[in-house]
Formats: structure tokens, sequence, C-alpha cells
């Protein structure tokens, strides 16, 4: 099946995705992250065509706990995140299933 | 619940539990064989994310800092209008491969790079420093799609690796000890209940022995009184 990719962050990060040819995007000022990003990756999730969606490391940080755990879990599509560190919840996920930080340099 | 309260001691269910124990220890060894194969599978596809890693991060900053160039030289206008005009729309396909019984994507991308005359956005009004920006955001998604590819076989991987790593524990920890203790808990009933019977036995044989003497007794006054008559 033939699917899209969606970008979800601030204008300044999806201008660069949008010229690149995306078409599924969500722009949210800085200002309106806290109150506007749940509802903006909540809706990219739930899309059946969308197969990976791409958003700045540090806009995790503005999810909710469930969205954010959700956007860390899912498959399809499955959330692929640039800039900051970009490990943190796969490192934990490591450690939880293997026992040992395989990540540690 | 106590484990007295569901065996029956009894040589049909003691036989029943070492059946069953025999089993549970076979497959906490084929789990525990799963999991360690799992594990080996995962640090090959880690190795090659963590080099996937990097090429996003240096993918990222170069397309970052075309963007801001163009931004800075074109204006912020003439960019988001270049991206408001583009065309094709980057398609990514997902087929399926099983590593271990984990059930994996393969991630194609189509219509990802374009030729400059393909992008949509009309050459004469744009500049190279837009043609550049949107070459590295191209080739930053290509590099995405690939980490998508093995971020989701590592999702997946770890999942089964959890997945059979609690099934093992609790075939370790909790099944076979329960199954264990059920089994000592019957042999040592049937030893004491072939005690009892033993013993049981022997009263038995005592009291015979008894009658018997008394018996004997009476007939010999019996007789000694026939004797004496």
């Amino acid at each position: 099946m033939s699917r899209r990719i969606a970008v979800v962050g601030a204008p300044s990060f999806t201008t660069g995705f949008r010229l690149a040819g995306v078409d599924e995007f969500r722009e949210i000022r800085d200002e309106n992250k806290d109150d506007e990003l749940d509802g903006a990756v909540e809706d990219v999730l739930s899309l059946d065509d969308i197969g990976i969606v791409v958003m700045h490391q540090d806009d995790l940080d503005h999810l909710s706990h469930e969205v954010r755990e959700n956007a860390e879990t899912s498959v399809e599509p499955v959330v692929v995140t640039l800039g900051g560190e970009g490990e943190g919840a796969l490192r934990e996920k490591i450690k939880r299933a293997i026992g040992i930080d395989l990540m540690e340099q | 619940m106590a484990i007295e309260d569901e065996v029956k001691p009894t040589r049909k269910d003691l036989m029943e539990i070492k059946e069953r124990i025999e089993l549970s220890e076979q497959g906490h060894e084929t789990l525990e064989k799963k999991r360690d194969g799992l594990i080996m599978e995962f640090m090959e596809i880690l190795e090659e994310s963590q080099d996937v890693r990097e090429n996003l991060s240096d993918d990222y900053e170069r397309a970052q800092k075309r963007i801001d160039k163009a931004r800075a030289l074109d204006g912020d206008v003439a960019v988001r209008g270049a991206a408001s005009a583009r065309a094709e729309t980057p398609r990514i396909t997902l087929e399926s491969k099983n590593i271990m019984g984990v059930v994996v994507p393969q991630i194609e991308g189509s219509k990802v790079q374009k030729d400059v005359g393909e992008r949509g956005y009309s050459l004469l009004e744009t500049s190279a420093r837009i043609d550049e920006a949107a070459e590295a955001y191209e080739e930053l998604l290509d590099t995405i799609i690939l980490a998508a590819e093995i971020e989701t076989a590592m999702k997946k991987m770890l999942e089964e690796i959890e997945k059979t790593k609690r099934r093992v524990n609790a075939l370790e920890f909790k099944l076979i000890p329960e199954l264990k203790d059920a089994q000592e808990f019957i042999e040592l009933r049937l030893e004491e209940m072939e005690r009892e019977e033993i013993f049981r036995l022997k009263k038995i044989k005592e009291k015979k022995e008894q009658e018997e003497k008394e018996e004997r007794a009476r007939e010999d006054m019996f007789d000694e009184s026939a004797t004496e008559a």
C-alpha cells in the first residue's frame, strides 16, 4: 500500500519538507504548541494513509504524557524525530527489554 | 490458592504433573533460545540504526543550513511560496519481512528525489538556493525513510524480546516452581499414605494374631476340661 509522509511542527520546521513535496503537514506556532500540538499529532497518527510522521525531538516535550507515549510507540505510522537527543524513549525501551544500556557510548 | 487445594494426591496426578514439568522445561529452553536469537538480531539492527541516526542528524543540519541561507537571501515569503507550489508528493510503500517470527516493515520511497523541472515551482521566480534547499530536504526524506524502517523494526523486535522475556520469567519463576512444589506435595502425601497403609496392615496382622492366640488358648482350655472329664 502506498502511503504519504506527514510533518508536524513549527512553520520554520515544516517549510523545508513542503519544499521537498510533503503535502500533509500541521503547522503549529511555538506559542501554541502546548495547546494545539496534542491534537495535531493525534490527528496525523489516526490518518490511514500516513506511513511516517516527522517531528522535531524537542516538540515531544510539548505533548501530554498519553500522546507522547502513543507517538513513541506507534508503528503504523512510525514517528521519526529530528534534532535533539532523539534516542531517549528507545534507549529506555532497550534498557527495559534487554536489561543493559546498549546505547552507552 | 494453595497447591494442596488444587491437586489430588494420586499417582495419576503425579504423572500428569511430571509431564507438565517436562513440557514447561522444554518450552523454557526453546523460549530462552528465541530470546537470545532475537537479541543477537537486534544488536545487528542497533548498529545499523546508529549509523542511520548519524546520517539523519548530518542531513538535517545540512538541510537546515541551506533553507536558512535561502530564507536569509531570498526572503521567507519566496521560500514559503515555492513550498506551496510543490506538485509531486513523495510516497512510500510498505512491505514486510520476517525476522525470527517478527514481522518488520521494508519501506521503499518513491518520487522523493526529483529533477529541478519536476519540482512544481517556477524556475524563473526562484533562486538556485531554494533548489539546493529542496534537494537537501529530498535527501533528508530518503534518510528519514531508512530511519523509519529501522526504528519500526527495532520497536517491534523490542516488543517481541520483552514478551519472550516475560514468558521465560513466568515459566522459570512461577509455573515450573509451582509444578515442582505440587510434585513434591504429592510425593510426600503418597509416601505418608503408604506409611499409614503399612501401619494399618501391621495393626490388622497384630489383631489377627491376637485373635488366633486367644482362639488357641480357648481350644486348649476346652481340650484340658474334656480330658479331665
